[in-house]
């Protein structure tokens, strides 16, 4: 007679044994799937980093922010004369920032740990202030000018331009929300780190304006000096530049050097800081 | 289920070499018909080979339970080791000659000249790798001169396939080969042997899938396939004295009776 009991229990091993193969293979390709999917996941939000500030920013649509920007600060200029115009400028960029409490800041969480994205953004800023210089330089721009902006003041009166602004004004706070996210140190150095590799004035500028606003003076003054000596046609650097010098109670030089500026671009940002600091509106 | 159907099924399957036992295959069939038809021709020696346990001894029982009416068939399953008592017992069998003292090859001769045999005599020889090369050579000699006519069986390994080159590659008029059986044919071969027995609620227990099992186990072979059904209907019966049976579908081969019997029997290495 058979041991039935013995024999179940050795074939128990055995079936326990035949599986094990299975069982390892089975695992080891779950664990493969998933750190490829994972790896894959890692890829794809990169090249999501990566992709979505082209997408998100495109040349167009920046170009009318800007001049959404600058209406904003001009309007406030004419209206109320005595107010420190970057200083309302800063305001109503933070009001930009806090308005869209909606899913767009969602949205800005992920966008923002990219560096490429700052390098994008920083890329926009850049063309925008040659933009800015290459209309300022010639004498006749400063004559359209003025032109223009009445026009921009105009189309809002009108339904459909005022949709297109809207939406311009999104994408602003996307663009600049990220800055705002990068307002480390540790971002900064980060920052410094590569434009010591590429000296890319955009770059320089940015550190020279992140120091600025964290109350950085001393650097602030040193990396608009920096972005000064690679491109003197940076506005935005020479107001930091000058901001900078009256921070520093360098009052006397920041308004000789604005001067000199204003009499070589006609800046009316310059001009405007210019009357504030002569005016004692800016300390 | 009855368990005289277990333990009649379990007969079916004990290795035993009785013509009565020898289930027809197609294949099977075909190559014993050459064989019988190669017996008839003027050859001097045909060679059947094949792995242990493809039927080669069945086969040659087979033909021997089937000549033996109509020809001088002597058939010797286990070897003669020794030479002269070879000698002696094929000249007593075959020429009725009972020699007494030593036997030699020379001797015999002499004896397969004098005698008057109407037709020549076929002997049959199961595993002929175990004679010694001597004797080997001498069955060769003896197969030339056209007294004797030889079948013998040989075991497929690399050693044996020596022999078979070295004394009979020249000799060899007819060599055919035994191989292990389909799993087609196994499960012809199962349900063939049990409902030769009338054990047919055994023979539909065994479906494709629980052939393929046995197959995969045992690789066709027959003699294995007989040990491992002899140990599952023994553990079936074992099951059904321990009332255990209800636990196993009795509609089909349970797979884990299937591989609990190869466990037992040592095909697997549990």
């Amino acid at each position: 007679m058979l041991n039935i009991n013995e024999l179940e229990q050795r074939w128990l091993k055995y079936k326990i044994k035949s599986y094990i193969p299975h069982a390892v293979i089975a695992i080891s390709t779950i664990a493969i799937i998933i750190v490829a999917s994972l790896f894959l996941n890692k890829e794809d939000s990169k090249s999501l980093q990566t992709s979505t500030p082209i997408k998100t920013s495109p040349k167009k649509p920046v170009r009318s922010t800007q001049e959404i920007e600058i209406k904003k600060i001009r309007t406030p200029k004419i209206k109320q004369s005595n107010k420190g115009v970057i200083t309302q400028r800063k305001l109503q960029v933070k009001k930009v920032y806090s308005s869209p409490a909606t899913d767009n800041s969602k949205k800005k969480m992920t966008i923002a740990p990219s560096l490429d994205f700052m390098k994008k953004m920083q890329g926009n800023t850049l063309s925008n202030y040659e933009r800015n210089t290459e209309t300022y330089t010639p004498p006749q721009n400063l004559q359209s000018r003025p032109k223009q902006t009445p026009k921009i003041e105009n189309e809002p009166v009108k339904k459909a331009p005022v949709k297109v602004l809207k939406k311009s004004k999104i994408v602003v706070k996307k663009s600049e929300i990220s800055i705002k996210r990068q307002n480390t140190h540790d971002d900064i150095t980060q920052v410094i780190a590569r434009f010591n590799k590429n000296n890319n004035p955009a770059l320089s500028l940015f550190i020279a304006k992140k120091y600025y606003e964290l109350g950085d003076y001393h650097k602030s003054y040193n990396y608009a000096l920096i972005t000064n000596e690679i491109n003197s046609e940076i506005e935005a650097s020479w107001i930091v530049f000058a901001k900078s010098l009256v921070k520093l109670n360098e009052k006397d030089l920041a308004i000789k050097t604005l001067k000199k500026y204003v009499s070589q671009s006609n800046s009316n940002r310059a001009n405007i800081l210019l009357d504030e600091i002569l005016s004692g509106k800016f300390k | 289920m009855n368990s005289s159907i277990f333990e009649n099924s379990k007969d079916v399957f004990l290795d035993t070499v009785h013509a009565k036992d020898y289930i027809q295959l197609d294949r099977v069939s075909t190559i014993y018909q050459s064989l019988k038809n190669s017996i008839k021709k003027p050859l001097k020696m045909v060679l059947l080979y094949g792995k242990p346990g493809t039927g080669k001894s069945m086969f040659l029982t087979k033909l021997y339970h089937d000549l033996s009416s109509t020809q001088d068939v002597y058939i010797y399953k286990t070897p003669i080791l020794d030479e002269s008592e070879f000698f002696k017992t094929l000249a007593q069998d075959i020429f009725s000659v009972n020699y007494k003292g030593e036997l030699n090859f020379t001797q015999f001769m002499k004896i397969a000249d004098s005698s008057d045999l109407n037709s020549v005599p076929v002997i049959l020889l199961d595993e002929a790798q175990l004679y010694a090369n001597e004797l080997m050579e001498k069955i060769r000699l003896l197969s030339d001169t056209r007294s004797v006519k030889f079948v013998i069986t040989l075991h497929k390994t690399e050693k044996e396939d020596l022999i078979a080159k070295e004394h009979f590659q020249t000799r060899i008029w007819e060599s055919i080969e035994l191989e292990n059986a389909s799993s087609a044919e196994l499960k012809i071969y199962i349900q063939k042997k049990l409902m030769k027995a009338n054990c047919f609620d055994s023979a539909n227990m065994f479906n494709n899938k629980s052939v393929n099992l046995i197959h995969k186990l045992t690789n066709g072979n027959y003699r294995d396939t007989n040990k491992l059904l002899y140990t599952l209907f023994d553990l079936y019966i074992a099951y059904q004295d321990n009332q255990m049976l209800s636990n196993l579908n009795t509609n089909q081969v349970s797979n884990k009776l299937i591989e609990m019997s190869a466990i037992h029997t040592g095909l697997i290495h549990a």
